[in-house]
């Protein structure tokens, strides 16, 4: 085994990779249990790319095929309907580690100098994991993606000069169609993957090189005092634990709750009741029930468009505006937007699913 | 409301009292009904308020064009009607027919109005229960075009106020069948209402508006109204009911009941209040309708193919049932049984069709009907059991790699706990 790494190690150098990995030092502290929601993302979106794959080389993407396929899949495919079952569960908790990692990142203040890329690489994959969410949300060219995507989509065309042509961008056309559907299809499983893995690189690679953020009052501790493990390979294992116990979970969740299939897409068709978003969207799709016709001058489907619009970019650009931040210093008023917008999302999904 | 919904609806509110303003200036252009729309309320029954709804009107017809006389003599009482030799004023009940067959039986005339017009309608009437007691014995108590079409406020067949649309129709013909004093002397029941509102028929129309269930127009003819005989009336029911009536015809009891004087079909299922049918029809000691002829203690041939025609659909019935209960809950369970149901579909299809076909009273082929469908339940049962046996496959192997996964967890767990008490060595 020595002499197989030595060969490797003459020749690619693997004592200083070895060197940079093992320079990585975890802060243990009271938030240190926050650490492992980035990497439980990690492991979920491996998870997604595994199954992802693995649902390609059986899904036939069309509107006379991919309910067909999907069919096959669940019903014929051994493990088909395990692989399925295991990529729909993964997605949905991929995007509710996402977010809870960008809160407990937002909390802990780790988004203050040097990490703001950081911050930025992550929000954009977690808009890129949205992105995921919404183009697979159609694939299986069941009733409810396909009156979703159809409402989902209109929204675009609600933005001012642009929207119009986005709208036909992204449907291929005028309508939701098969076209439609081959161009998520191509979204989800080759442009969001290539754009999801240059930047998941950028944050892996920055959050290896900066290391671990510690919130500002652990900074003040002084260097001695404070505790610290190495990531590998004791953090590392850890990690791997939690990922287990992930895993188990989405087993339950596979055998026990299952996605239904629904009923094939059919455009003729009247929309079936209790068209919604998948759930990370409900926040959103009920603030734009809620908003009246028009406000002020503007109408209400683009004064939400705006809303959101600006919400995001101010949330993007957090690193930039909190000063305090930057000083060690936690600023109250990004404090308590912070959980504004938590209490704000969970009452609007709540609300959604209740009306 | 935006200034566009606004302009339109001044517009709908111009045209609307526009065309209400036309329709009034015909009317007074019309001599008759400037004059008797002064005197209506002495008539028994009021002309004006219905003639706007007139299909006549509404195609231009004027009161001339039934009545006669010229429409455009006004303030002249002679010469718009009794000096005109075309005047005909008010007919008989019995000239009723005739007059308004002038146009009615005028094939070219009607063709005027509706290329595909019935123009039969009269020399049907002549052929009907009510044609025959009028012309030939100068009954005068018998239903006329206008006891059932109304007057003055003729209404096109298909419109749902009309007296004649079916929702109506059973109360229209109700209204002299149904009185008891008005019949006396016919020799005929009143109840037939009563008992059609209990009837399969009834609760089709009346309960689930159903217009396509049958009224009393469907069974004894519109205008050639006429009581079906006991030998044609599977005639009338087998318009609809085609398979149980070809089945019923080729059996050994056809014969037997043309011999013995039963009508077919009401015989067993009555006609007015024709029950809903119901497998317990065959249920000898539960309700069976056999035993309206048969005695209830009877153990012979009639018996015994009761019992088998029972038992051959009870069993398929709870096949049936099994087999929806099971592909239900693999359903629930989130297992892919698409398929299933197409086997379901054919075994509820093929149930309907051994029902229909216990009319043969051939045993043989009664099984032979319920085969198929007995295959497909069996057949959606299987599927069913093997959906619900791999979801035990997946929970023992979820189990599995659930146990393999937790001692995996508990292995690392005991790593870090090792590695932490190397490291505090």
């Amino acid at each position: 085994m020595n002499k197989l790494y030595e060969w490797f190690n003459e020749r690619m150098d693997l004592d200083s990779i070895r060197a940079f990995m093992m320079k990585k030092k975890v802060p243990v502290f009271y938030g240190t249990v926050w650490y492992y929601l980035g990497g439980i993302s990690l492991f979920l979106f491996a998870v997604q790319v595994t199954t992802g794959i693995l649902l390609i080389l059986y899904y036939q993407p069309g509107s006379g095929t991919a309910f067909e396929s999907l069919k096959l899949i669940v019903g014929k495919v051994q493990f088909g309907w395990l692989i399925r079952e295991v990529h729909s569960w993964s997605a949905n908790l991929f995007v509710l580690f996402a977010f809870l990692h960008m809160f407990t990142v937002f909390f802990a203040k780790a988004y203050r100098k040097p990490r703001e890329i950081t911050w930025f690489s992550g929000m954009i994959l977690l808009m890129l994991g949205l992105g995921f969410g919404f183009s697979g949300y159609l694939l299986p060219w069941n009733e409810l993606a396909y009156f979703a995507t159809k409402v989902g989509s209109d929204i675009t065309g609600a933005i001012p000069v642009v929207g119009d042509f986005l709208l036909k961008l992204l449907r291929a056309g005028d309508e939701v169609s098969g076209a439609t559907l081959t161009r998520f299809y191509g979204i989800h499983i080759a442009i969001l993957p290539a754009i999801f893995t240059v930047v998941l690189g950028i944050h892996l690679a920055l959050v290896q090189t900066q290391g671990m953020s510690v919130p500002p009052e652990i900074e003040k501790i002084p260097e001695k005092d404070r505790k610290y493990m190495n990531f590998f390979p004791n953090f590392a294992i850890r990690d791997f634990l939690v990922w287990l116990f992930i895993l188990n979970i989405i087993a339950l969740l596979a055998v026990f709750f299952p996605w239904e299939l629904g009923l094939k897409a059919d455009a003729l068709a009247p929309a079936p009741a209790g068209i919604r978003p998948e759930w990370y969207f409900m926040f959103m799709f009920q603030t734009l029930k809620l908003i009246p016709p028009h406000v002020l001058f503007i109408e209400g489907e683009l004064f939400g468009i705006l809303m959101f619009s600006v919400g995001g970019l101010i949330w993007f650009l957090v690193p930039l505006l909190d000063k305090k931040a930057h000083k060690g210093e936690r600023s109250k008023f990004w404090h308590w937007f912070g959980i504004g917008l938590i209490v704000y999302m969970i009452v609007l999904t709540v609300w959604g699913y209740l009306v | 409301m935006s200034f566009r919904y606004l302009l339109i609806l001044l517009l709908g509110v111009f045209v609307f009292s526009q065309e209400a303003d036309s329709t009034k200036q015909e009317i007074e252009l019309d001599a008759c009904m400037s004059c008797h729309e002064e005197i209506d309320e002495d008539f028994d029954t009021p002309i004006m308020p219905h003639i706007m709804d007139d299909v006549h009107f509404k195609v231009g017809l004027g009161c001339a064009d039934c009545h006669g006389g010229d429409p455009e003599a006004f303030d002249d009482e002679d010469e718009s009607m009794w000096n005109v030799d075309s005047f005909i004023g008010v007919p008989e009940k019995s000239e009723l027919p005739d007059f308004c067959g002038t146009c009615h039986s005028d094939v070219r005339y009607m063709k005027k109005y509706n290329p595909q017009a019935k123009t039969d309608q009269v020399a049907q009437y002549k052929t009907s229960k009510h044609g025959i007691l009028l012309f030939e014995d100068d009954e005068e108590k018998v239903a006329v075009c206008t006891d059932c079409h109304s007057v003055h406020g003729i209404l096109e067949v298909d419109n749902p106020k009309a007296s004649v649309y079916p929702l109506n129709l059973p109360e229209t013909c109700a209204n002299c069948h149904s009185d008891a004093a008005y019949m006396e002397g016919f020799d005929i029941p009143t109840d037939q209402l009563d008992k059609y509102k209990s009837s399969v028929h009834g609760h089709a129309l009346f309960e689930r508006r159903d217009i396509s269930a049958p009224v009393c127009n469907d069974c004894h003819g519109n205008h050639g109204a006429t009581p079906p005989e006991f030998d044609d009336i599977s005639y009338v029911c087998s318009g609809c009911h085609v398979n149980n009536s070809d089945l019923f015809k080729k059996s050994h009891l056809n014969d037997l009941f043309i011999k013995e004087d039963i009508p077919q079909c009401i015989g067993c299922h009555s006609n007015h209040d024709i029950e809903k049918p119901t497998d317990e029809f065959l249920n000898w000691t539960g309700g069976s309708i056999c035993i309206n002829c048969h005695d209830e203690n009877e153990h012979g041939d009639s018996r015994k193919i009761a019992d088998t025609f029972y038992g051959i659909i009870d069993s398929m019935k709870q096949q049936i049932d099994i087999a929806d209960h099971l592909v239900e809950t693999a359903e629930k369970k989130g297992m892919e049984i698409s398929d299933l149901y197409y086997d379901l579909e054919e075994a509820h299809k093929s149930l309907i069709q051994t029902r229909t076909s216990i009319h043969s009273f051939n045993e043989e082929f009664v099984r032979e009907v319920a085969k198929p469908g007995n295959e497909s339940a069996l057949k959606a049962i299987e599927g069913a059991n093997k959906a619900l046996d791999e979801f035990d496959v997946r929970r023992k192997g979820l189990f599995f790699a659930s146990l393999i996964i937790s001692l995996l967890i508990v292995a690392i767990y005991l790593k870090i706990k090792d590695m932490e008490s190397e490291n505090n060595e």
